[in-house]
């Protein structure tokens, strides 16, 4: 929406009165996706411009890092992107192996790799579903949440939680994969596909969907670049940038998957890349699965990784370093370190320094949500105010990543 | 165990070069390769290694390789060679340190979850450090635990035999309670022979110990060490000053630690002469009072005869218009204050700016009247500082040591250990006066015990002869030649005989320990309660010092004087006012009230303000009409001659401030609960005049305020105007004692010393050398009449340990000590009884007139009896913490500087039958008359002893 | 626009075709639960409310030893420990136990820590409350829940690898030193 068109209608109705109307929106409104407040200055129908408040939920999660351990700071990371926590925990463990410098069993890395990718098929069902909603296509909730329930009760049976996940652990897992849950999750990937098609039914050519979505949040891939967006909101804009491919981690260079990308650098380009998304990490899942090794699920690390339980029971030296690593975790070698995982909404980074010692110096929390929000004016602007709704919904928002 | 190598600090020393792991460093000949490789910034682990004491080479894994030999070299025991080349972290060796951990690791109990020392454990550290894992699986050793003693638990199950628990018992303690002793063929910690331990529980083997091994009763199973808030501070019970840190939970003290522990056994940061960081029994054990029970929690108030409870809101308003009633009426000199010498810096400032600024009293004593004023006045008098003039530090570098009349290792356990160290490491010359055989006398190179009373003709022998033996210091000669004189002419005329007879110790030993003060480079006197707390105390103190201007201790660097004060902050209680004589600064009255006037912007009283015996006295004549206690307890520590409960009785208006419900408390009108040390923050001084500082661990108990907090809400109560934090007042003290924290120390200044030494110095001088029997101590000692000496216990310090659980566990039932011939002749073993009675010289007071005349405070006590063999013939000694025998002690008041003298008496002694039980109680009922029962019984006879 | 672009705009088809499927969903099992009638089958592994185990034999697991307290990320647990002097033998105990309920987060570090097991979560979940008090779970109601989830407790233990279902469990127990009072 060019400045000049708005320009136009200006002037083509001089009589009136006209002004600019400042409006509040949020922090409780149902569509913010949380507690977000955006102060919105419209001309008509029209917003001129749009200053996201963040705060609301700020917990000082990146201060409470610097008072616990390592080990310790896991389940706060749940808290982080709550909607998708086993995603939270593996940037989290990344950061910290990187720091040690800790090399993970290969068995671990395609649970991780599973468990990751059944966690970005949750975040982008949640999505769909709540995109959908926001729109007004409520049977798409429904039929996203019903498979959203089914991965997690996975979780529920793999780690005992179903959304504060902490499953992940520095240098590996918490549990290894039961039989059941290998089974449930290759019936999972079977009967996926078809479900897919289904939310591709409702939505694909629903003219209303197509009507909000199209040429909303338009933001080209220069732009994008330079507000350091990523994940699907980058993607787009048709930038081939994930970091699953530019920097592989886990299982994800062993396994044949595509990246796809859009065009146009709208809300639909984005909804598209979402879909075929879910699709890619099917195959991902079923491959891993296909070629899971055998092997330890967490390294061999006495010095950082919590002795297994039997030892600790029979061995001098399994009890030492129990209470050792509880009470004050294991010594990290100073210095400071950045490391990027590829959430399903973006980059998901943590940069963690160290002074030594069992507890971080400083724990900073790239958030994708947070950065996601820098563009907002710049992509809300000239739109109706109607299409706000959308403009949240195409970065996927979460206030409790977004304000820690 | 090789014996340490005596650190010679002026003889010159044979440099060598050694090469560790590549870098080059230079270290004296003797040094452990250990050192030499520490210089190098390398930590080599060590798990029997303190560098307190000599090393042990037991763990086996401080090895390093050294270039040349083909065996591992343990590097705490190996001594340097020139050039040699050591390497410390090959694999090799690094292997080797594992191996030794495993060694233990194998036979150790999986205790972490129930060890105290979990969390704190060098074992732990060691284990993680080094990355030991995958040990093969060995048999535990199965040994129950020792239980047996009072304090300290022995847990062989654990122990890794690194022996230091010996080793700073032995070597730093020099009390060797500790051994290694075999039992079923296991080697055991204990004590010798595995007899259950009983020692001075100083508790520095429980402090060492790398491992859980030797754990505390008193705190047993309580805590983990990461649970607790530490918090550092300062101990407040004796004058040493030494650095705690209080480790709590909650409003709890779990356990007391200080800086000797194996995390700071390899003394980066200690210096020479820092000593070793350790602590006593009372400071270690002695914490449960803080949260006793028995503490006061809201103030009390009397009415009609009965104390109730009321809320400070009411108390204080109370208390600031009773007190300005009285001063309106009958004037400022009609209130007066005592405040103890526990409490901190600031609340001395406070509470004296509240008598004289506020109530417009001098009527301000403290607790040093009790003996160190004798000192301070003394040395203001006669150098113009009242004060130590040395530190620690150079007390433990001293070469020539000589004490007298202290009983050091009883009073000032830690401060003791200086003395202690300066022997055993830098082979110091000790010379100890005491009557009594001390520990210290024990442990000294010249023993010098002279007769009852005969310290003063000691003195007066020494002064003698560094002047006839001609080894008077040159710089004292030449500078002050007519002092010189003065003092070569009153001393001629001393015979060596008399002085000998009076002493009882031959003119050679007299000769010789002045000879090696004199020729001392850096010589240390060191006094305490036995000069300054009997009659003459002032005199001998001036003795002292000529003995130390003669033997140029003044003069020279790394020599000095050293008074030896009772409580913790007697010191700073005197630099900051709280006597009469001094306003804060130690500046007299006379000379500092105008510039105190003008910053404080008022008018103080005219009137020289009374000392504590005057205030008791005019209390007798109803001159008195409130009385400010604070922390003071004169009931309970004077004896009952001085008829303090008479004269209480007829005050007015007497507020008690104190932490619990003392007998002073109970005749107040207004008692107001304070706090401890722990609840406050704030500074105290040492008797070394080094500020400490006291923080803060949690809230103060109930509604309990510290006394800071009380005197602020009082003076703002009666003029509106208060200070509002302790840095406030700490800025207004550094405004009127300029420098006082920042450790500016006044120095002695010359033109004071020419001053005296041309006025009155002389005259002093005569006075002080006319004979020698001057001492009235040394009277002679009839058949059955015994000189009855109070002294302090290391168990306890004045009578606020007695009021903490832990220490009186460890010693509540305190026994009258006598000499092995006085036992012998009187027939009477340890654990019988005795009848103990006020005597003359002549004789015992009737007995009779005294139970006849029930308000006479001379009566008679009966007690156990315990044979001390250091004791000398004719003396019988007992605690003065408790309170049974002081009520039989006879005062008498210093004319100069109003010390009142009662820890010496007569008493006579005889044998009480054991079935005469009702003449026993029926006695100790008469003594205690009218007072409420004792906390632990001890009048009565128990079936135990 | 073709023609068949057209009608579709027309007919709504890709409409027809959305309510085509919707309408097919009638006819699929339902996939939601009653709840307070149904209850959900809980896996093994479920993080539940926590509760302290009893051995076979009666005695207390905990021996007190703080390292839950230590673990917990959310400093939520409150361990204070004393001397039981019981029958002659020293033997380190819990004499406090206090739970947060508010303040736990369920991530089951104080069960991995536990050196004795004594800390198992159970696949309780319904102890909702009008008094928040309440909800601070002391030693004796920790120990209730304990007792009566014992089996939840037990196949959590086992689920998360704490513990072993077979005979060896037993050896596993943790036996005090020879604390006998000489």
């Amino acid at each position: 929406m060019a400045e000049s068109q708005l320009l136009e209608e200006k002037k083509s109705l001089p009589l009136l009165r006209t002004e600019e109307l400042l409006v509040n929106m949020g922090p409780q409104h149902p569509s913010t996706h949380g507690v977000l407040k955006v102060v919105l200055t419209l001309e008509g129908e029209r917003i001129i411009k749009s200053e996201p408040v963040l705060g609301f939920l700020h917990r000082g999660v990146e201060k409470l890092a610097e008072t616990i351990t390592y080990h310790q700071f896991i389940p706060h990371t749940d808290r982080l992107d709550y909607v998708c926590a086993m995603y939270n925990n593996f940037a989290y463990v990344r950061a910290v192996e990187k720091l040690l410098a800790l090399k993970v069993p290969d068995r671990a890395e395609y649970l991780r790799t599973i468990i990751a990718e059944v966690q970005r098929i949750i975040g982008h069902l949640f999505w769909l579903g709540s995109q959908a909603l926001d729109i007004g296509a409520m049977t798409v909730f429904f039929y996203t949440f019903r498979e959203r329930e089914l991965l997690l009760d996975i979780f529920d049976d793999l780690c005992g939680a179903r959304l504060t996940t902490s499953w992940y652990r520095i240098g590996g897992v918490e549990r290894d994969f039961t039989p059941k849950i290998i089974d449930d999750i290759y019936k999972f990937v079977a009967d996926f596909p078809s479900k897919i098609d289904e939310y591709d039914t409702l939505l694909v050519n629903n003219r209303i969907w197509l009507a909000r979505t199209k040429g909303i949040a338009y933001i080209s891939a220069e732009d994008a670049v330079s507000f350091g967006l990523s994940g699907p909101t980058l993607r787009g804009s048709g930038v081939d940038y994930d970091l699953r491919k530019v920097a592989p981690y886990g299982a994800y260079d062993k396994v044949e998957w595509k990246v796809p990308l859009g065009k146009n650098g709208d809300t639909y380009d984005r909804y598209y890349i979402r879909m075929e998304e879910m699709r890619e990490s099917t195959k991902i899942i079923k491959q891993c699965l296909d070629q899971l090794p055998e092997g330890p699920y967490l390294a061999y690390e006495p010095k950082v990784v919590i002795p297994a339980k039997d030892r600790v029971f029979t061995d001098m030296e399994s009890m030492i370093y129990q209470f050792r690593l509880f009470t004050n975790g294991f010594n990290a070698p100073p210095g400071d370190i950045y490391c990027g995982t590829e959430a399903h909404k973006g980059e998901l980074g943590f940069y963690i320094v160290s002074r030594g010692g069992g507890k971080p110096y400083r724990l900073k929390i790239r958030a994708p949500s947070f950065i996601h929000l820098g563009a907002f004016d710049h992509m809300a602007k000239g739109y109706m105010i109607a299409d706000i709704v959308t403009i949240f919904g195409t970065y996927d928002i979460v206030m409790g990543e977004c304000d820690r | 165990m090789a014996k340490q190598q005596i650190i010679s600090l002026d003889a010159p020393q044979k440099m060598f070069t050694v090469t560790v792991d590549g870098k080059q460093v230079t270290v004296a000949e003797g040094t452990p390769v250990f050192d030499a490789v520490k210089k190098t910034g390398v930590e080599l682990p060590a798990m029997c290694y303190h560098y307190a004491f000599s090393p042990f080479g037991s763990c086996g894994i401080c090895l390093v390789e050294v270039e040349g030999k083909s065996n591992n070299v343990r590097s705490c025991t190996a001594k340097v060679a020139d050039g040699m080349v050591v390497r410390t972290n090959t694999d090799k060796m690094i292997e080797a340190r594992k191996t030794a951990v495993e060694k233990w690791l194998i036979i150790h109990p999986l205790d972490c979850p129930v060890c105290d020392a979990d969390g704190k454990c060098e074992l732990q550290d060691l284990t993680y450090n080094l990355g030991v894992y995958d040990i093969k699986k060995g048999v535990k050793k199965q040994v129950p635990e020792d239980t047996r003693s009072l304090v300290l638990d022995f847990n062989m199950e654990r122990c890794i035999l690194c022996g230091q628990c010996i080793n700073v018992c032995k070597e730093v303690q020099e009390i060797d309670a500790l051994a290694f002793y075999k039992k079923d063929g296991l080697t055991h910690v204990g004590a010798h022979e595995g007899v259950p331990l009983h020692c001075e529980f100083c508790g520095d083997c429980l402090a060492v110990c790398p491992v859980g091994a030797i754990t505390s009763r008193f705190s047993k199973y309580a805590y983990k060490p990461w649970q607790l808030k530490k918090t550092q501070t300062t101990c407040t019970y004796c004058s040493d000053g030494c650095a705690i840190t209080l480790e709590t939970e909650g409003s709890k003290v779990l356990r007391v630690t200080s800086k000797l522990s194996y995390l700071s056994k390899f003394g980066h940061d200690v210096e020479r002469g820092d000593g070793h960081g350790g602590l006593c029994v009372r400071g270690r054990f002695g914490f449960q009072f803080i949260q006793s029970e028995k503490r006061l929690s809201r103030p009390l108030a009397k009415v009609d005869g009965q104390q109730i409870e009321i809320p400070w809101f009411k108390a204080i308003p109370q208390i600031a218009r009773k007190l300005m009633q009285i001063k309106e009426t009958y004037g400022g000199q009609a209130i007066a204050g005592l405040i103890s010498g526990r409490c901190s810096n600031d609340e001395v400032y406070l509470f004296q700016k509240l008598m004289r600024a506020t109530l417009g009293s001098n009527n301000v004593d403290t607790a040093a009247r009790y003996g160190h004023m004798n000192s301070i006045l003394a040395m203001q008098k006669g150098l113009g500082i009242g004060r130590s003039t040395t530190s620690y530090k150079q007390i433990t570098l001293s070469d020539v040591i000589l004490v007298v009349g202290s009983n050091v290792t009883e009073t000032n356990p830690v401060f003791s250990l200086r003395i202690k160290e300066a022997k055993r490491k830098f082979g110091a010359k000790v010379i100890v006066i005491d009557p009594i055989q001390t520990n210290m006398m024990k442990l000294s190179t010249h023993p010098l015990q002279v007769a009852m009373g005969g310290e003063t003709a000691m003195l007066q022998g020494l002064v003698k002869a560094v002047i006839a033996e001609g080894v008077a210091f040159s710089g004292f000669m030449e500078k002050y030649p007519k002092a010189y004189e003065t003092l070569r002419q009153a001393t001629g005329s001393l015979s060596e005989e008399s002085i000998t007879q009076a002493c009882g110790i031959a003119w050679d030993k007299i000769k010789e320990a002045a000879t090696l003060l004199a020729q001392s480079k850096r010589g240390t006197i060191i006094w305490g309660e036995g000069i300054v707390s009997l009659s003459n105390g002032q005199d001998n103190v001036f003795r002292l010092m000529d003995l130390a201007h003669l033997c140029g201790l003044l003069e020279k660097p790394g020599a000095g004087i050293h008074p030896v004060c009772e409580e913790n902050n007697e010191q700073g209680a005197v630099d900051m006012g709280g006597v009469p004589e001094f306003l804060p600064g130690q500046v007299a009255y006379a000379n500092g009230r105008e510039r105190f006037e003008a910053l404080w912007n008022t008018s103080l009283p005219n009137a020289v303000g009374l000392t504590l015996p005057e205030i008791i006295e005019k209390a007798h004549q109803g001159e008195i009409k409130a009385l400010y206690i604070v922390g003071e307890n004169p009931i309970e520590t004077l004896p009952a001659s001085m008829k303090v409960r008479e004269a209480f009785a007829k005050i007015d208006f007497i507020i008690c401030q104190d932490p619990f419900l003392t007998k002073t408390g109970q005749m107040a009108d207004f008692v107001l609960p304070a706090t401890t040390y722990a609840e406050k923050t704030g500074t105290v001084t040492n008797m070394a005049g080094e500020i400490n500082p006291l923080a803060q661990a949690f809230d103060p108990k109930g509604e309990s305020r510290t006394d800071f907090k009380i005197f602020c809400e009082i003076t703002k109560q009666i003029n509106g105007n208060a200070m509002q934090s302790v840095e406030a007042v700490m800025h207004e003290i550094n405004q009127s004692v300029p420098g006082y924290f920042n450790g500016e120390r006044p120095t002695i200044n010359p033109e004071h010393l020419a001053h005296y030494f041309e006025n009155g110095f002389a005259e002093d001088v005569i006075k002080r050398y006319q004979g020698t029997n001057t001492h009235p101590s040394s009277d002679v000692v009839n058949d059955g009449i015994f000189r009855l000496v109070l002294g302090q216990s290391i168990y306890h310090s004045g009578k606020l340990s007695t009021q903490d659980e832990g220490l009186m566990k460890i010693y509540n039932k305190p026994t009258l000590k006598i000499s092995e011939a006085d036992a012998t002749k009187l027939d009477i073993k340890t654990g019988d009884w005795v009848r103990v009675a006020t005597a003359t010289p002549n004789g015992p007071l009737p007995l009779v007139a005294v139970e006849m005349q029930e308000s006479l405070p001379k009566s008679s006590v009966e007690l156990a009896i315990e044979i001390m063999s250091s004791l000398p013939k004719g003396m019988v000694w007992f605690p003065e913490h408790f309170t049974n025998l002081k009520d039989l002690m006879e005062v008498e008041v210093d004319p100069v500087t109003h010390v009142p003298y009662f820890k010496s008496g007569l008493v006579s002694i005889k044998k009480v039958p054991l079935f005469d039980l009702s003449v026993v109680s029926s006695h100790s009922c008469a003594i205690n008359r009218g007072e409420a029962a004792q906390p632990q019984d001890m009048n009565s006879p128990s079936p135990s002893l | 626009m073709t023609i068949r672009t057209f009608f579709k705009n027309v007919f709504f088809q890709e409409i027809l075709k959305a309510l085509k499927l919707t309408f097919k969903h009638s006819f699929v099992k339902e996939v939601t639960l009653q709840y307070p009638h149904q209850k959900l089958q809980l896996p093994d592994a479920h993080r539940g409310a926590l509760g302290l185990l009893y051995y076979d034999d009666g005695v207390e697991r905990c021996v007190g030893c703080d390292l839950c307290q230590a673990a917990c990320p959310s400093h939520c647990i409150r361990v204070v420990s004393g001397e039981d002097q019981e029958n002659g033998v020293l033997r380190r105990f819990a004499t406090e136990f206090y739970i947060d309920m508010t303040k736990c987060v369920f991530c089951g570090f104080c069960v991995e820590a536990c050196p004795v097991n004594a800390l198992g979560m159970t696949k309780l979940y319904e102890y909702s409350t009008a008094n928040k008090r309440s909800l601070i779970f002391d030693k004796p109601r920790l120990y209730e829940v304990g007792k009566n989830y014992y089996n939840d407790a037990k196949a959590y233990l086992v689920a998360h690898n704490q513990e072993k279902a077979d005979e060896s469990a037993e050896a596993w127990r943790y036996r005090f030193p020879s604390f006998t009072k000489q």
